[in-house]
C-alpha cells in the first residue's frame, strides 16, 4: 500500500525543510561580535557604609537586545593616591554580571588635599576577554536626615557636608536631592530640591497614610552626582495619617442586621404559609360549627 | 350505596387492628422501648460528660447525628412531596398508601430534628437560637423551615384523619377504651360527612397538599444550603440543593416501599396494598435512582476535573480510606436498584423491596461520605495532629442514640396504627362514591 505522505511530494518536501530550520543548530558565541561594557559606580548607603559596584556586560554589536552578563569574573578594587595603589578587596560577578564590595563606615581611605577618594575597579585579562578598568573620584559626603516637628509642623531637614584633612566641615552647595516615602513595591517621590548652604528643609505632606500604625520610612537620595555619586539616607517616623473612612454601615451578610431583601422574602414566605394555616383552621372551626347545628 | 352500612363494614374489617394487641406486637413494642431506654442512658452519659463520649472532635464536629438528621428530614420531605402529588392529582390508588406516607412524613420530621439537638455541645444554650437569631444564617432558616413544615405536616395529616375519626366516633360496636372514644370525639370536631362539610374539607386539604409540596422543596433546599453555602471542599456546590431533593426522594420512596411491605405482611392487607402499588413505587424509585446517579456522577466528576487541591485531597480520601463505603454508596446503592427495577421480569414485590433496602442503606452511606470525609480534610490543618482528633469513628453512644431514634420512629408508627386504621376508610368510601357517581352518569348518557 502506498503511504499517504508520498502522494504529495511537494508538501512533504516543504515540511522536511521546515523541520530542518537553521536555528535548530547549536551556535557558538564569538566574542568578537560583542562589545564589553564595564561600568563602575559607588553609593554611600544609609548606614554610612560604601558600596562599590561594577556592572560587567557584553553587548552584541549587531543586535542591541542581545546583552550577556559576564559571569564569575574577578573584579579587584583599589584606592589610589598618586603612586600609591592599595587593594581594597575583590569580588566575582554574579549571574547578572554584577560585582559588589561593601566598605564599612570605619574604612580609612586615601584622600587628596580636597578630600577626593580615587577608586579603581579592574578586571584582568583572560584567554577570552581583554582587561578592563574604570576609575571614579568621589568625595565622602556626610548626609544627615532629621525629621522633626517645628511648631507642630512636621519638617524634614537635611544637612550635607564634607570634611577636609583638618576635619573642618565644608558645606555642600547646589546639590540636587530627592525625597521619597517607601511604599509596598517602590518608593514614592514626595519632594525634589537643591541643597543650598549645606541644608535643605521642607514641610512633610500631611496626606500620606503609612502602614496601619502610621509608620513611614523616609528616604533622602542624591543620585549620579559628579562629586558625591550616589548618597542615601533614611529614617523611620510615625507621621502617617491613617484616614479611617466612616462609611455608614449597610445591611449586609456580615453586619448585625441582615439585608432588607432577606427580611422581605422571609416575611412574604412565612406570611403566605401561615396565612394558609390560619385559613385552614378557620375552615375547621366552620366545620365544627356546622356539626354542632346538626 | 348505603354509606352508613358501608362504614360499619369497614370498621368491622379494620377494628381488629385497633382492638386487639397480639403477643408479638407486645414483644415488638417492648423491644422498641428497651432500645429507647438504652438510648436515653446514652444521652444521659453524653449530657453529663459532654461530647468527649462521642467520636466528634476538633475536625469532625458533625458525626452520625447530623447524617441521621439529614436522612430522616429527607424522608419526611420526600413523603410530603409524594403525598402532596398523589392528593393534588387525585391519583386513583392513593388511598391504600397515602396514610402510610403521611405518617412517615410527620414522624420522621419529629425524630430527625432530635438528632440536631444531640449535635449541640451546650444544650443549655439552645434558647439563644431564639433569643439572638441571625437571619443571615442558613441554620436559622432551617429552624424556621423545619418548624413551619412540621406544623404544616401535622395539619395536613390531621385533615386527612378527620373523616376517619368521625367514623370511629359514630361506631358503637368498636371495642376500644372510653378515653380513646373520647379522643375520637374531640378530634372529629363534629364532622358529620355532610356535603358542605365534605366539600370544605376537600378544599382545604387540596390547598394544603400544594403548600406541602412547596414547603418540602424550600425546606430541603435550605438544609442543602447549610452545607453548600460554606466553602468546604465537597460541600461548596451549586447543584447541592437539587441533589439533596433527589436524594431525599430516593430514600423517602425506599422507606415507603419497605413500610408498605412490612405493613402488608403484618396486617395482611394484600387486598388494599397490591402489587400495582409496589410496581408504581418501584418505577418512581427507578426514575429517581437514575436522577440520583446522574447528580452523584456530576458532583464528583466536576470535582475531579477541576483538580483543585482540596477537592483532589477529598477525592483521594474517598478513594483510599473510604473506598468500600464509596463503592457501596455510589455504585451498589445506585446500580443494584436500577438493574432490579429496569427489567420487567425482576419487578416482584420482594425484589422491589430488596431494591428499596439497598437504596436506603446506600443513601445513608452517601450522606456519611458527604459529611465525614469533608470534615476530615479541612483547608487548614489543626495544630495537634493526633489521629483521633482528625479521623472520626462513631462510639457506642452515638450508635445507641441512632438506634433509639429509629426505635422511636417505629414505636410511634405502631402506636398510631393502634389508634387509627392504616388504610383510610373515608378514602375507600370516597372512591366508591365517585365510582358510583361515574356509573350513574354513564347510565344517564346511554339512556
Amino acid at each position: 500500500m502506498k503511504r499517504n505522505q508520498f502522494k504529495y511530494p511537494l508538501i512533504t518536501s516543504f515540511v522536511i525543510i521546515l523541520l530542518c530550520s537553521t536555528t535548530s543548530f547549536a551556535q557558538e558565541i564569538d566574542v568578537n561580535n560583542y562589545k564589553m561594557f564595564f561600568n563602575f559606580t559607588t553609593e554611600k548607603q544609609a548606614d554610612n557604609s560604601r558600596l562599590l559596584e561594577v556592572s560587567f556586560n557584553a553587548k552584541n554589536k549587531k543586535d542591541r537586545k542581545d546583552i550577556m552578563p559576564v559571569y564569575n569574573a574577578e573584579i579587584k578594587f583599589f584606592n589610589i593616591l598618586n603612586e600609591e595603589k592599595v587593594l581594597i578587596g575583590s569580588s566575582n560577578t554574579s549571574k547578572e554580571g554584577v560585582a559588589q564590595l561593601i566598605l564599612p563606615e570605619s574604612h580609612n581611605y586615601l584622600t587628596d588635599a580636597n578630600g577626593n577618594i580615587n577608586l579603581k575597579a579592574q578586571f584582568e585579562s583572560t584567554d577570552a576577554l581583554v582587561n578592563k578598568t574604570a576609575e571614579i573620584n568621589v568625595k565622602n559626603l556626610h548626609l544627615e536626615l532629621n525629621l522633626v516637628e517645628i511648631d507642630s509642623v512636621k519638617t524634614v531637614l537635611v544637612s550635607a557636608f564634607t570634611t577636609n584633612k583638618l576635619g573642618e566641615k565644608i558645606v555642600a552647595e547646589d546639590v540636587e536631592i530627592n525625597f521619597y516615602v517607601q511604599g509596598m513595591l517602590s518608593k514614592m517621590l514626595i519632594e525634589e530640591g537643591y541643597i543650598s548652604n549645606g541644608e535643605y528643609e521642607f514641610n512633610f505632606p500631611t496626606d500620606i497614610p503609612g502602614d496601619i500604625n502610621g509608620n513611614l520610612l523616609v528616604h533622602s537620595m542624591i543620585v549620579d552626582h559628579d562629586e558625591y555619586w550616589n548618597v542615601t539616607q533614611n529614617k523611620n517616623v510615625n507621621w502617617g495619617v491613617f484616614h479611617t473612612h466612616f462609611v455608614k454601615e449597610k445591611n449586609t451578610l456580615w453586619s448585625a442586621v441582615a439585608p432588607l431583601w432577606m427580611y422581605t422574602v422571609l416575611t412574604i414566605m412565612l406570611i403566605g404559609v401561615w396565612a394558609n394555616y390560619v385559613y385552614t383552621i378557620i375552615h375547621l372551626f366552620k366545620i365544627k360549627k356546622e356539626g354542632k347545628k346538626l | 350505596m348505603d354509606i352508613t352500612k358501608r362504614k360499619r363494614e369497614l370498621v368491622k374489617e379494620f377494628s381488629p387492628m385497633l382492638e386487639k394487641t397480639s403477643l408479638l406486637s407486645i414483644l415488638w413494642i417492648a423491644a422498641l422501648i428497651a432500645i429507647i431506654i438504652v438510648g436515653l442512658y446514652a444521652f444521659y452519659l453524653q449530657f453529663i460528660n459532654g461530647h468527649k463520649v462521642t467520636g466528634m472532635r476538633d475536625n469532625v464536629v458533625w458525626g452520625i447525628y447530623i447524617i441521621n438528621f439529614i436522612f430522616f428530614v429527607g424522608i419526611s420531605y420526600s413523603g410530603a412531596f409524594i403525598t402532596g402529588i398523589l392528593h393534588f392529582f387525585k391519583t386513583q390508588w392513593k388511598h391504600s398508601i397515602a396514610r402510610i406516607i403521611k405518617i412517615i412524613t410527620v414522624l420522621s420530621l419529629i425524630v430527625g430534628p432530635i438528632f440536631i439537638l444531640l449535635c449541640i455541645g451546650r444544650l443549655d444554650r439552645l434558647h439563644y437560637l431564639f433569643i439572638y437569631p441571625r437571619i443571615q444564617s442558613p441554620i436559622t432558616w432551617d429552624i424556621i423551615a423545619i418548624m413551619t413544615d412540621l406544623i404544616g405536616c401535622f395539619i395536613y395529616l390531621y385533615l386527612t384523619f378527620i373523616p376517619d375519626f368521625a367514623i370511629l366516633r359514630d361506631t358503637t360496636d368498636l371495642k376500644v377504651p372510653k378515653w380513646q372514644k373520647k379522643i375520637y370525639k374531640i378530634l372529629a370536631i363534629g364532622y358529620q360527612d355532610t356535603t358542605s362539610q365534605r366539600l370544605r374539607l376537600h378544599k382545604i386539604t387540596q390547598i394544603m397538599s400544594v403548600m406541602i409540596i412547596a414547603m418540602a422543596i424550600v425546606a430541603y433546599t435550605v438544609l442543602a444550603w447549610i452545607f453548600s453555602l460554606t466553602l468546604q471542599p465537597g460541600w461548596n456546590s451549586t447543584i447541592f440543593a437539587p441533589y439533596f431533593i433527589i436524594a431525599g426522594l430516593y430514600s423517602g420512596v425506599g422507606v415507603i416501599i419497605i413500610s408498605m411491605y412490612i405493613i402488608r405482611k403484618a396486617y395482611k392487607l394484600e387486598k388494599y396494598i397490591k402489587k400495582i402499588h409496589f410496581i408504581g413505587a418501584g418505577i418512581i424509585l427507578l426514575v429517581i435512582s437514575l436522577l440520583f446517579g446522574y447528580f452523584t456522577f456530576s458532583e464528583y466528576f466536576s470535582k475531579w476535573f477541576s483538580h483543585k487541591t482540596n477537592d483532589q485531597e477529598l477525592l483521594d480520601t474517598l478513594f483510599s480510606r473510604y473506598f468500600w463505603e464509596f463503592i457501596l454508596a455510589n455504585y451498589v446503592g445506585v446500580l443494584v436498584p436500577i438493574i432490579i427495577l429496569f427489567f420487567k421480569k425482576l419487578r416482584t414485590i420482594k425484589s422491589i423491596t430488596f431494591a428499596a433496602v439497598i437504596a436506603v442503606l446506600g443513601l445513608w452511606l452517601n450522606r456519611y461520605l458527604i459529611v465525614i470525609p469533608t470534615l476530615e480534610t479541612p483547608y487548614i490543618p489543626i495544630q495537634d495532629t493526633r489521629p483521633e482528633f482528625i479521623f472520626y469513628t462513631a462510639t457506642w453512644i452515638e450508635y445507641a442514640l441512632s438506634f433509639a431514634g429509629i426505635a422511636a420512629f417505629l414505636l410511634l408508627f405502631t402506636l398510631i396504627m393502634k389508634f387509627v386504621p392504616i388504610i383510610p376508610m373515608s378514602g375507600i368510601i370516597d372512591q366508591e362514591r365517585d365510582e358510583e357517581k361515574g356509573n350513574k352518569n354513564k347510565t344517564e348518557e346511554v339512556q
